[in-house]
């Protein structure tokens, strides 16, 4: 049984995904800047991860719309 | 023209640099995430997001070091190792004591590590519990 986000998850899984949001620019701003094929390599894995981890909170969101109450309890 | 003098305003050592840090602090977010979540699957969520951020974290700092992008602290001392490994094991001395005298007989029982996702340090990591 799926219990509902609480405001406060909601508010870290918001700031999550801003902080993924800008690592992914991050990255690929280290990317185009490298001339380390040791840091390159890894800031392009790293892009991937971000955008994984950014999906995986939008899921949650998503996952926890169906519960959520719509009047304050 | 521009696009150029962007790319020349902040160096690799600097971009890279801005990215460790955030990691970083991500992963410190997504640990207090983790212990103040209620729900189960948001708790097992953060701590998916917090491993991976950690190993992300540990594998940019190696390239970096590699690179001499990263000036490591200098070694601890040994006379200081010495110190504080003599005043902890009167500490943990102490508390042994204090354990026995507040438990009496009753049985400790062992701890064992949960999670076997690491199995390769584990058994690297036993002997520091004995």
């Amino acid at each position: 049984m799926l219990q509902p986000m609480t405001a406060k998850e909601l508010e870290y899984v918001a700031d999550s995904m801003s902080n993924e949001d800008l690592l992914m620019k991050q990255c690929a701003a280290v990317v185009a800047a490298s001339m380390t094929p040791a840091i390159r390599n890894c800031c392009t894995q790293m892009i991937s991860m971000h955008q994984q981890h950014y999906d995986s909170l939008m899921h949650a969101i998503q996952h926890h719309q169906q519960v959520a109450p719509t009047q304050p309890q | 023209m521009n696009h150029q003098a962007n790319k020349q305003l902040l160096s690799e050592e600097d971009l890279a640099s801005t990215v460790l840090s955030d990691l970083k602090r991500v992963v410190r977010e997504y640990a207090t995430a983790a212990t103040e979540s209620t729900c189960p699957d948001m708790r097992q969520l953060f701590t998916k997001l917090l491993n991976n951020t950690l190993n992300a974290q540990g594998q940019l700092f190696t390239a970096m070091q590699q690179a001499n992008m990263y000036n490591t602290a200098s070694p601890a001392l040994r006379q200081e190792l010495d110190k504080q490994a003599q005043q902890y094991k009167q500490t943990q001395q102490q508390t042994k004591q204090f354990l026995q005298q507040n438990l009496g007989g009753q049985q400790q029982s062992m701890y064992v590590p949960a999670g076997g996702q690491q199995q390769g340090s584990q058994s690297q990591h036993q002997s520091y519990f004995n």
